[in-house]
């Protein structure tokens, strides 16, 4: 069998649904279940099904993925043939552009492909939260001598307008491709995962990379090549989430500490690697108490923490109370604070006795409605949360303020802190 | 990172430690698992690191493979160098006159061109089974200031165990008066703590004289001292464990969990280092009791854990108890089972129900000094079967299978081995 050994991960992406957390790293770099980021599942995807060799095409914000990823060691990507290697934007000496879309930074990345001689490509995504062999999707695409294969999942129908919708007929090929529609005939949608017949892709590429393009995968290169008929869906029944919104981010990490998870981290046959971190194992203290929770190497528990996610290094101490929340590498909250349902970003310092995510007023984020209005409060990096405060839900604390930046001791559901005039960094 | 001339770290890890029973059989006490996720050499390996010593040369003899398979190329430490770096030295064959390392001393000497390449003003001879966080850049200034042939570090003689350790007199100036070695009387308030710098050119002198015996303390340092060389004594600051018994082993682990610990491994300027192991975070289940325990990453727990450590991996099922106890990698408890003070080694399964360590304290039948204080010891991969009653200062030997065990209860103080032997 002649093989797939190139993969392309997509994840340059701005992510503006994600809030706070996507301001200031890529979608992919953002922090998930504890110790990860989202593109660990599909960089461990790709080393678990074989596939060693694959370029990672970043645009926005790359640096905080950049440092994750290094030299790909801890997925065995430091390798002397193949690897992984991060495609950033560059110039060159003829007309040379940022990435217009990510059909175009597959294209602007052309020679890589070429210079492997590869008959076939791996294209993937990189903020999708999944365990998948791509080996069985890549031996139907082969065999059925496919252009293209494309991961099919099912979701509720009404949520499927977030998605490209695929129809099929009986042999299993797509007869429509729909992206993002008002009104999804179904909910069988694609995962954002592709195998392309090498040339094929060229093909479609050039053919789309006009102006009136806008140079996307599901909006223009799919469709196309679902109009020339060779286009196959491939189902996968296995777990799938795709890290689009606040509340889909929110929602998959406190899945994690369910009863019964639907996607439990732990599975020794198919291991999610990423670097890890230096600390001593947790601490649980004296007047710990921890339930439903996922903890991780240099946190120390003296409070009540249920139904949350803690990341390495989270401390809280005793008396403070943390209740179905995500709480990221550093983060330190101080004696009796309250928290519910609180996303903290990293190193934020949560002084003693302030509340987080307090009341009972659940109107939406006057800023952003439409992604905060399921009742989190997200801070920002490295913010200092003065002493005794209390912030209602549904708000968004900037990153990096001070406790001389709290203006008053409440800050009432809905509401948006920034600093006084925010620095372009 | 501190400023030192050229100095050879050369660390002791081939010891076999019988006192350790099933703990070191199956290693030396160097690679013995310790504190939720390191090895007991990765507190001397991360205090070379972080006193900037890059030349290390680890003399392994007994059991090597774990410590071996655990260092590698000593990534962990940043001791995958171009130049000098980390070196396993083990026993090799020669054209002439072959032997495995007869002692400390004819270790040093079988390893002879490691010291003469090395061309170092210093050689620092470490002990890979002590427990302690040590800035050597400080000992060795010190040690040079005195203008030493030899220094010894010190400790503040232990409570306990007290015939297991060298006792030092040290004289105006800091100078060493006398080392006594393992005495049956023991005396003082102060012990060598096995970690010692020598000046290069005295120490390779010693070590070429023909009639050298095979023991570094016996036949070099006690030596050196009895012909008036310069040795003088630095002591350790802080914490220091030699955790070469089943008691003083359980003892220095058990200090991590007591409310302030005496040792600190949480200090971001020390901290201890360990190859990662690619696991995914510990879940707390919704059934967690969890109090004053370590827990490290894999760790599943629905039960409750009071004052004890759990290893990566561990599962501890529904109802079931953990005490004062230390379990390691992959252990399975599972439901209803009570773990009381215990020291479980790796991928253990205790069966639903089973009972460890309870009852009256007598102590072992046949080792009664090594397990008399009431600890339970399992060897890797044993059995405890469903409802099995085992009573304190047991020893369940490596590879002990349900069919192993003559009923359910099993009395303080027994011995069980597996009837076929394992190869462990």
């Amino acid at each position: 069998m002649s093989f797939v050994s190139y993969a392309m991960i997509l994840a340059g992406g701005l992510g503006s649904r994600l809030c706070l957390l996507s301001e200031k790293r890529a979608k992919p770099a953002v922090p998930f279940g504890g110790k990860y980021r989202i593109i660990d599942f599909t960089l461990s995807n790709c080393v678990n099904s074989g596939i060693f060799d694959i370029g990672i095409l970043t645009q926005y914000r790359p640096l905080s993925l950049r440092d994750h990823i290094g030299i790909g060691r801890p997925w065995d990507l430091d390798r002397k043939r193949g690897g992984v290697e991060l495609l950033q934007p560059f110039q060159a000496w003829d007309e040379t552009d940022w990435y217009r879309g990510t059909a175009d930074a597959v294209l602007q990345n052309w020679h890589r492909v070429t210079e492997r001689e590869a008959e076939h490509v791996l294209v993937l995504s990189g903020d999708h939260v999944y365990r998948m062999d791509y080996r069985p999707m890549i031996e139907a695409h082969l065999t059925r001598g496919a252009d293209a294969t494309v991961g099919v999942t099912e979701v509720p129908r009404e949520q499927a307008n977030q998605f490209g919708v695929v129809e099929t007929d009986d042999e299993g090929w797509i007869r429509g491709f729909l992206e993002k529609p008002a009104n999804p005939p179904s909910g069988r949608i694609s995962m954002g995962i592709y195998v392309f017949r090498t040339a094929a892709l060229l093909a479609a590429l050039k053919a789309e990379s006009g102006r009136d393009s806008a140079h996307d995968f599901g909006k223009n290169i799919l469709p196309a090549m679902v109009e020339q008929g060779r286009v196959l869906a491939f189902s996968e029944k296995r777990y799938w989430q795709d890290i689009g919104t606040l509340d889909s981010y929110y929602q998959a990490n406190l899945d994690l500490v369910r009863p019964d998870p639907p996607f439990p981290l732990e599975d020794p046959h198919w291991p999610i690697y990423t670097p890890s971190s230096e600390y001593p194992p947790a601490r649980i203290g004296m007047r710990g108490r921890v339930q439903s929770t996922i903890v991780n190497e240099g946190t120390i528990v003296n409070g009540t923490v249920i139904r949350s996610v803690l990341f390495p290094g989270a401390v809280v101490e005793e008396g403070a109370q943390v209740r179905d929340s995500i709480i990221m590498d550093g983060c330190w909250i101080g004696r009796g604070a309250q928290l519910d349902r609180v996303i903290l970003d990293k190193r934020v310092h949560v002084g003693r006795g302030a509340r987080v995510g307090y009341g009972e007023d659940f109107r939406p984020n006057r800023d952003c409605p439409e992604h905060l209005s399921s009742g989190i409060t997200i801070i920002g990096k490295e913010t200092r949360i003065r002493e005794g405060v209390a912030i209602g839900r549904n708000c968004r604390v900037a990153p990096d303020l001070v406790e001389e930046d709290f203006p008053g001791v409440e800050m009432p559901s809905g509401e948006v802190l920034e600093r006084e005039a925010p620095a372009e960094r | 990172m501190s400023v030192i001339p050229p100095i050879l770290t050369l660390v002791l890890a081939g010891g076999r430690s019988d006192a350790l029973h099933a703990l070191g059989r199956v290693r030396t006490a160097s690679a013995l698992p310790y504190g939720g996720k390191y090895r007991v050499i990765d507190f001397t390996l991360s205090n070379c690191m972080h006193s900037g010593l890059t030349q290390i040369g680890i003399l392994t003899q007994y059991a090597p493979l774990s410590l071996h398979s655990h260092i590698g190329i000593g990534r962990a430490w940043d001791m995958d160098r171009r130049e000098g770096g980390l070196r396993l030295l083990q026993p090799y064959v020669r054209q002439r006159e072959t032997n495995w390392y007869r002692g400390t001393a004819d270790a040093l000497v079988q390893n002879w061109n490691v010291i003469q390449d090395a061309q170092a003003r210093h050689i620092l001879v470490l002990s890979g089974d002590l427990i302690y966080k040590m800035d050597y850049g400080d000992l060795i200034r010190h040690h040079e200031e005195k203008n030493a042939a030899l220094t010894i570090v010190t400790a503040p003689a232990p409570a306990t165990e007290r015939q297991r350790y060298g006792y030092v007199t040290v004289e105006a100036g800091d100078r060493v008066g006398t080392l006594q070695e393992k005495p049956e009387r023991p005396g003082g308030g102060t012990v060598s703590a096995a970690i010692y710098v020598f000046r290069a050119r005295e120490l390779m002198a010693r070590l070429q004289r023909p009639d050298l015996g095979p023991d570094i303390v016996r036949d070099v340092i006690q030596a050196m001292i009895r012909d008036g060389e310069r040795v003088f004594a630095y002591p350790v600051r802080g914490y220091w464990r030699d955790i070469g018994t089943i008691d003083s082993y359980y003892e220095s682990t058990m200090d991590l969990v007591q409310p302030v610990p005496p040792l600190n491994l949480y200090d971001p300027d020390w901290l201890i280092y360990t190859p990662a192991e690619d696991r995914s975070p510990a879940v707390l289940g919704a059934g967690a009791d969890v109090t004053m325990s370590l827990i490290s990453h894999g760790a599943r727990v629905e039960g409750t854990v009071r004052n004890s450590v759990l290893f990566s991996g561990v599962h501890v099922g529904r109802g079931a108890v953990v005490e004062n106890s230390i379990v390691m990698q992959d252990t399975r408890i599972h439901s209803g089972a009570h773990v009381r003070s215990a020291i479980v080694d790796k991928n253990v399964v205790i069966g639903a129900g089973a009972q460890l360590g309870d009852g009256s304290g007598a102590p072992n039948v046949e080792f009664p000094r090594d397990l008399g204080a009431g600890l339970c010891v399992v060897g890797k991969g044993s059995e405890i079967p469903e409802g099995a009653r085992v009573g304190r200062n047991t020893l369940i030997e490596i590879g002990v299978k349900a069919a192993d065990f003559p009923g359910t209860e099993i009395p303080a103080g027994a011995v069980l081995r597996p009837r076929v032997w394992t190869g462990t």
